[in-house]
């Protein structure tokens, strides 16, 4: 055996892929990641690695060898969903935004994400979408139906768009459709 | 089941009507999609909205439409299946009185795509259907039928207003009471206009990277090209909140740029890149941070189009923005 086979073997025992497959139970679109050739052509052309310590091929490196830290590095904070890196990849089927908001989920399902504290603009953006529909006080178009504004709410169960509220202290919105709905069992 | 992504077939008018695209569209029902940052630029729905009235279109907007949900799920907040539900939930109602969706907003668009693209991943359509028709459990009845399915084989497709725009601008041409009197623009396409996954075919992304130029030639303007032309506004899925200094230097570097070519405004196809290149108080926070006031006028291309349409200022361009020298552009553009 050569030295740089040797060398190659060496390295390749480094990686492992347990994370991974936990980290794409969910997702299994990220297991396409196991394809990157590690060339740096996203990092080149992404925004957020002209302003902070984000490198999305070091991300993935972490990945696929297992090195589960990634979850506490605020670096994942900064991607800006682009999706440059994603045409830019000679590879056919890696998505790197998704894999970020894959990361960024299992970040937050374990406590290091942003704490809700820095999340205050998402707190009224989220009770604006919860009760009329748009993210912003006073749309262009008025409100959103009452049944449609409790349609959302249904999708939304369990989402950590109502969590927010939670940890804000502020309470659940609830839809005059909600009260309407209420007062018929009442009734 | 096929999960079609809905995206209008543009090659294919082209094809099937060679002389005039404008032709597909006529007796189409057009509805144009609620994008929630239009509310700051009220310019960019009328713009729009008036120039398919003067074209003898059909335009109408969905009651029923939500936001788009984009921005919550890029921080997290919901699932895919969720995100995808909120889509599925819009186009259906928005296929029930429409043919054809129009949308301003590169997130809006983006997120309308994407939605349906979740869908074919098995897992995601299962568990969007689970919440839809938990949904109809919640409602109690469905008030029409379907209201409540993944949408199979609808009617419905999704163009992008500066795709729209730029297939029938020979006509929108026609329609323009003033020109661009050879002012130098600067072009910014936006990351989810350029970056998705269909320009992923390179004659694709070069055709598409140059319709904002090929439209403000035939306008009469000069487009200038700038360092950081393909670079992103600084909204970055709202890092412009979350970590806002970092974010302003994109957004100083792009505004710089454009000035350092002498550009006498930014043209874009987007409320959201609009937002963050002429919010007043991200140009007062830049100034303090890089000590430097900029002062280029942005634009979005509906309110351009108004203006050269010869619509009134307050209609074409909202009072709320007092985005530096637009009543400037206003002036020069519509003087006799």
């Amino acid at each position: 055996m050569d030295k740089s086979t040797a060398k190659k073997i060496a390295e390749d025992e480094e990686w492992s892929y347990d994370f991974l497959e936990e980290l794409t139970e969910d997702v299994h679109e990220n297991r396409n990641i196991i394809q990157c050739i590690s060339c740096g052509k996203c990092v080149g052309e992404c925004p957020a690695s002209k302003i902070s310590n984000f490198n999305i091929r070091k991300v993935i490196q972490k990945v696929l060898k297992g090195d589960r830290s990634v979850l506490k590095d605020s670096d994942i904070w900064y991607c800006f969903l682009c999706e440059r890196c994603k045409r830019v990849c000679p590879k056919e089927g890696i998505n790197i935004p998704l894999l970020i908001i894959n990361l960024r989920n299992e970040s937050f399902k374990k406590g290091y994400g942003p704490k809700y504290n820095d999340l205050t603009k998402y707190v009224e953006m989220s009770e604006r979408f919860l009760t009329n529909g748009t993210v912003l006080d006073d749309p262009l178009d008025g409100v959103l139906s009452e049944d449609r504004v409790r349609e959302l709410d249904k999708i939304c169960d369990f989402a950590r768009i109502k969590y927010v509220f939670k940890a804000s202290g502020k309470k659940l919105p609830e839809t005059k459709a909600k009260h309407k709905k209420t007062s018929k069992k009442e009734e | 089941m096929e999960i079609d992504n809905l995206a209008l077939n543009l090659d294919k008018i082209k094809k099937d009507y060679p002389d005039n695209p404008l032709e597909f569209f006529k007796g189409k029902r057009l509805c144009l999609f609620k994008a929630c940052l239009e509310k700051y630029f009220p310019g960019v729905r009328f713009g729009m909205e008036n120039l398919l009235e003067a074209l003898g279109l059909d335009v109408s907007v969905c009651e029923n439409q939500s936001c788009c949900s984009g921005t919550f799920f890029q921080r997290n907040l919901i699932t895919r299946a969720q995100f995808a539900a909120i889509n599925e939930r819009n186009l259906n109602e928005i296929n029930r009185q429409a043919d054809i969706l129009l949308v301003s907003c590169n997130g809006c668009y983006n997120s309308l795509l994407r939605g349906r693209d979740f869908l074919k991943t098995p897992e995601v359509k299962r568990k969007t259907q689970k919440i839809l028709d938990g949904v109809k459990e919640e409602m109690g009845s469905e008030k029409y039928p379907g209201q409540y399915k993944i949408l199979e084989n609808p009617n419905l497709r999704i163009v992008h207003d500066l795709d729209f725009i730029y297939l029938i601008r020979k006509e929108v041409l026609n329609t323009l009471k003033y020109d661009l009197k050879g002012l130098k623009i600067a072009i910014h396409y936006g990351c989810h206009y350029l970056n998705l996954e269909r320009d992923k075919d390179m004659d694709t992304y070069l055709r598409d990277s140059f319709k904002l130029e090929e439209l403000v030639r035939l306008f009469g303007g000069v487009p200038v090209d700038y360092s950081e032309r393909e670079a992103c506004c600084g909204w970055g899925a709202s890092q412009i909140v979350i970590h806002p200094e970092d974010a302003l230097q994109i957004t100083y570097n792009k505004l710089k740029s454009a000035e350092n070519v002498d550009a006498c405004f930014l043209l874009m196809p987007c409320p959201t890149c609009l937002y963050t290149l002429s919010k007043p108080e991200f140009r007062e926070k830049m100034y303090e941070i890089f000590d430097e006031k900029l002062e280029i006028a942005t634009i979005h291309l509906n309110e351009l189009i108004a203006i050269l349409r010869g619509c009134e200022e307050d209609r074409c361009v909202t009072l709320k923005r007092t985005t530096p020298r637009i009543h400037f552009i206003y002036e020069t553009i519509t003087q006799e």
